[in-house]
């Protein structure tokens, strides 16, 4: 009977796209990469997983495709090599105790440093002679770019000469 | 022969430490006879070293094997041209070239002065010929290159300059070749460059030891060493860009910067030289910031000083240091005297630092000025941070955390940013005081430009957040510097006539600090493309293929055609043939190679198949293959925009000549100089 | 305020009669001077940086190791710490699979094991930096029988300061390590003799 037969092939059609990706494909070296490049190795100085060739880091992205192929998200991936290896395999210090202070330090440099500069900009402002205060738009009557075109025309004719 | 390279090093060291005390003697008793000898002793030091160089290079041509240094980077079937460059290729030998060039600048600031400023000289002599004197100390005591080798009674090999009592002289056969990385032509250019920098940055520190000692402070020496900071400048720059070519072109990994500490350690000192040559601009125009200006090139100097430190102590571990010696503990004897030795100077010379620094107005050129050194500092104290991290971890808590390119791209990377909106602000702001009316005018075009671009690279294709934020800053830089040209050629116009490209030439002429280095900014433009291609849009693949196979990435479409193995002097090549083509139409062939060298067979070296574009670089590497090539595996990159990077080096180049052009001397020069708009 | 005479300044400099130090240093000289001095110091630190633990005949440091399954080597629980061992001998040794010089000693590690386990030594393998179905397919092909277990986060390693594989500790009953650390594969010879050193009475 037509309806039968179209439900029977709707639940094969649908079957085959649910069962279709368990039958996990070897992950191809792209989609390992693109894992891998987000890892560092954990034995050389610098070196990203994707680019090293020490039999660690190739046992290690051999480890990555075993994972996909399992249907490991990348997060749940990195979260594992962090697990065996620690923070050395993401190339950065993660937030606790003295780490911190690797991202901090800038940080609270950086501020320190451009609050000193304001209050320097600041200070130097006031201890002009002339005005109290910093120059008001109304204090000078002609617009100071006018002003400069004409000042730079008169020294370019004066150099001229 | 050899022998006589170390007598000349031990003669410079004693002419040095005799020009330090002559010179400053000199000065202080008003001995011109002194002073002159002390001067005369730098053209003989500058000689002797000299001699000692060629000696070191000679016994590198000729293969003089009981040499350990000779031995260690050489090898007969080494190519004359790697001969050469091996000079520079070691701890010994880079010592031996960095005293070279120092000697070098050092004999050229003296006869370039030589008629000039006779209160200055005794100390900036005493100052350079100080500096000779270390590293020739170092060079004679820490690491000689003119030590031999010999084998005592128990077959044990010793390396000393004299024979020690009990050893026969040892004379290899053949040495133990150069490091494969060095073997290829950036390592030829990029030490030499980068010295020519770190060097260089002597000459205007010596001054600014000068103009405190003789209480000078004003602009005279400002403004004389304005060109010799310019030119280390450029070095140092192109120095930097010659290594991430080199790590582009030689490394395979699609990238040019892994923040290495040996890559941070010659970023770190270009960062407080760039705030220098900008804030010797505000001193000239303003006569402030005289004491920023002697601390800020006392701290480049230093940090080149602390960087070759890191290098070469052992203290940071990377992919490309020196290997432990007791260079360390010289250098940092060296180090903490110059520092303290400076403070006390200051601090000496304190009631004449006394400059009452003022500001009209907040908004003003001075103040980006300004905010610009804090950025620089701030860059190179986050990269230092990063750089110290894993030592300093494994020595307060016994545990080496590691930091790595991600660290300093999240830090750096915003920062950089901020920098270069701010390269964009400056020349909208007037010096002095900004009124705000002027300020639409100025701004308008500008910022119409950075927001523009949105819609034009969504147009192209952009769909990265950080791109757009990275190419409306580039838009709004340049439209800056493209407004500021414009308006100067019109004016010139207005007033004389001409036609616009005389009218442009002349304005360049007489203006050629400010245009030429706003042509500097233009290139650091390009180079800011190139890492934001690089960065965000890169695309890569990799894949094993046989014979006949292809792979594609971006739309560029990769057939492996054939590997071929040759043979060259000294290695083996391996090449694998492939043809590129593009959305289907055939654009050429790739070579990617695999080279292996006959005494370092466990560090193959490749040899990236690049064709460069105007919009993007097709990258391809051999990663491996088996067997005579029926498979291989390659790692394929599209890098769109690096190209851009190597431009803006050249630009840079044009720019620091327009710069730094001489305009000839006297009064009409001095005039000029003084009415010049910058 | 302060007041300081006149500081002797570097050698290169005389002093000069119409200088005088203020009577207060400004602000930043304070800050540069304190910055100078801190850079000394990390430069000094940096250079007189403690030599690596040399961990020789000194009391060693505990550890904790989950071990693999399959390779509990007899041990009844899942982990294993160094105080547990008290009173047995103990050959803690460092190890990879991607290691080569590893492979050299396996076996005669697995077989100095069958041979001193009656004797009260126990063998520990620590697997350093190592993923672990390669892990696993080391050990079975050199047919280990003795306690393993991954290092994870490179805790132990880091306290016993391995700077590569293998490395070999001998520990006494007492929890003393005996002799320095063995840096390479090992010897039948020499793991006899250093074994004797630390088999209980």
């Amino acid at each position: 009977m037509p309806k039968r037969m179209a439900l029977l092939l709707a639940i094969i059609i649908l079957a085959s796209i649910l069962v279709a990706p368990a039958l996990a494909q070897t992950p191809t070296p792209n989609e390992v990469n693109a894992i891998a490049k987000e890892l560092w190795c954990p034995l050389c100085n610098g070196v990203r997983l994707d680019n090293c060739e020490l039999q660690a880091c190739i046992q290690m992205r051999e480890v990555i495709a075993q994972k996909l192929a399992a249907g490991e998200s990348k997060e749940q991936i990195k979260a594992y090599f962090v697990q065996q290896y620690g923070d050395v395999v993401l190339g950065m210090p993660t937030g606790q105790g003295f780490n911190l202070v690797a991202w901090g330090l800038p940080a609270l440099v950086g501020v320190a440093a451009l609050g000193l500069l304001a209050y320097v900009v600041r200070l130097w402002v006031r201890r002009r002679p002339a005005a109290g205060q910093i120059a008001t738009p109304g204090a000078r009557p002609v617009s100071t770019s006018a002003e400069e075109y004409l000042k730079r025309v008169d020294e370019e004719l004066k150099n001229d000469q | 022969m050899t022998d006589l390279g170390y007598v000349a090093l031990v003669l410079g060291l004693v002419l040095s430490l005799y020009g330090v005390l002559a010179s400053i003697l000199g000065a202080r008793r008003n001995l011109p006879e002194l002073v002159a000898s002390g001067r005369n002793a730098v053209y003989v030091v500058g000689g002797l070293v000299l001699l000692a160089t060629l000696l070191l290079w000679h016994a590198l041509l000729t293969d003089q094997f009981q040499l350990e240094y000779v031995a260690t980077h050489t090898e007969r079937s080494l190519p004359t041209f790697f001969k050469i460059s091996a000079l520079w290729g070691g701890q010994a030998g880079s010592l031996l070239f960095w005293t070279l060039v120092l000697a070098g600048y050092a004999v050229a600031a003296t006869w370039f002065f030589r008629s000039q400023q006779p209160s200055f000289k005794p100390y900036v002599n005493a100052t350079l010929l100080l500096t000779i004197a270390f590293f020739l100390a170092v060079v004679l005591f820490a690491a000689n290159p003119f030590a031999r080798l010999w084998r005592d009674a128990a077959g044990e090999v010793v390396t000393a300059v004299f024979r020690p009592a009990g050893t026969v002289p040892l004379i290899p056969a053949d040495g133990q070749g150069l490091n494969p990385q060095l073997q290829n032509y950036w390592m030829v250019f990029h030490p030499v460059a980068l010295y020519l920098g770190f060097v260089g940055l002597t000459v205007p520190f010596a001054f600014a030891v000068a103009a405190l000692v003789t209480g000078q402070l004003g602009n005279t020496w400002i403004k004389l060493i304005r060109k010799w900071t310019l030119v280390p400048w450029l070095f140092l720059s192109l120095g930097i860009l010659l290594g991430s070519q080199w790590a582009y072109i030689e490394l395979g990994w699609g990238g040019y910067w892994a923040w290495d500490a040996v890559e941070n350690a010659s970023l770190i000192p270009w960062l407080p030289a760039t705030a220098f040559i900008h804030s010797i601009v505000i001193q000239e125009k303003r006569g402030m910031l005289k004491v920023w200006n002697v601390v800020l090139i006392w701290l480049a100097w230093e940090l080149t000083l602390f960087g070759t430190f890191l290098t070469r102590s052992g203290v940071v571990q990377s992919v490309h240091a020196f290997a432990l010696s007791p260079v360390g503990p010289m250098f940092f004897a060296f180090i903490a005297i110059t520092m303290l030795g400076f403070l006390a100077l200051l601090i000496w010379r304190l009631p004449l630092l006394r400059s009452e620094n003022q500001l009209d107005a907040v908004l003003s050129r001075e103040t980006t000025f300004l905010t610009q050194n804090v950025i620089f500092l701030l860059i190179a104290f986050a990269t230092l941070v990063g750089t110290l991290f894993a030592p300093l971890s494994e020595l307060l808590l016994g545990d080496k955390i590691v930091v790595s390119a991600p660290y300093f791209q999240r830090v750096n990377g915003p920062i950089f940013l901020a920098l270069l909106v701010l390269m964009g602000i400056a020349p909208l702001l007037a010096w002095r005081r900004s009124a705000p009316e002027t300020l639409l005018r100025n701004f308008g075009l500008p910022l119409a430009a950075g927001v523009l671009s949105v819609p034009l690279t969504w147009l192209l294709g952009n769909r990265n957040a950080a791109g757009f934020v990275g190419f409306a800053a580039l838009a709004f830089v340049l439209a800056g510097v493209v407004q500021e040209y414009g308006r100067g050629v019109r004016t010139r116009r207005h007033a004389t006539g001409e036609g616009w490209g005389v009218a442009l030439v002349n304005l360049v002429r007489r203006n050629g600090r400010r245009y030429g280095g706003y042509i500097v900014h233009i290139g650091m433009l390009l180079i800011a493309l190139g890492i934001i291609g690089n960065e965000f849009y890169q695309s890569e693949g990799q894949a094993n293929l046989r014979r006949g196979e292809s792979i594609t990435v971006a739309n560029y479409t990769l057939t492996y055609r054939d590997l071929a193995a040759s043979r060259g002097p000294n290695y083996d090549e391996y090449s694998a043939r492939l043809e590129l083509s593009r959305a289907g139409r055939p654009a050429g062939e790739l070579l990617a190679k695999k080279v292996l060298y006959d005494k370092n067979p466990d560090q193959p070296m490749t040899e990236v198949g690049l064709r460069p574009g105007p919009v993007e670089d097709v990258y391809v590497v051999l990663a491996g293959f088996e067997g005579s090539g029926e498979t291989a595996s390659f790692k394929v990159y599209v890098n769109p925009l690096m190209s851009w990077m190597w431009v803006g080096g050249l630009v840079m180049i044009l720019g620091v000549l327009v710069a730094a052009w001489p305009r000839g001397t006297g009064a009409a020069a001095e005039a000029r100089g003084r009415s010049a708009r910058y | 305020m302060i007041n300081e005479p006149i500081r002797n300044p570097a050698a290169r400099d005389a002093s000069s009669p119409k200088s005088a130090i203020p009577n207060r240093l400004p602000g930043w000289a304070i800050v540069l001077g304190i910055g100078v001095l801190f850079i000394t110091a990390l430069m000094g630190l940096l250079l007189l940086k403690p030599p690596q633990k040399s961990l020789c005949d000194e009391p060693a440091p505990d550890w904790s190791l989950t071990l693999f399954d399959d390779y509990r080597g007899g041990w009844p629980g899942d982990t294993i710490n160094l105080t547990d061992l008290r009173g047995k001998g103990v050959v803690l040794n460092f190890w990879a699979s991607w290691c080569k010089p590893c492979e050299e000693e396996a076996a005669a590690l697995e077989a100095a094991w069958r041979q001193y386990r009656d004797q009260g030594i126990v063998f520990v393998g620590v697997d350093y930096l190592d993923q672990e179905p390669a892990a696993k397919r080391y050990l079975a092909r050199f047919d280990i029988t003795y306690p393993n277990g991954p290092d994870l986060a490179g805790r132990i390693s880091k306290r016993y300061a391995i700077r590569g594989v293998p490395e070999t500790f001998f520990i006494n009953p007492e929890g003393k390590l005996v002799g320095c650390r063995k840096i390479g594969p090992l010897s039948e010879e020499e793991l006899r003799q250093r074994i004797a050193e630390i088999v209980p009475k």
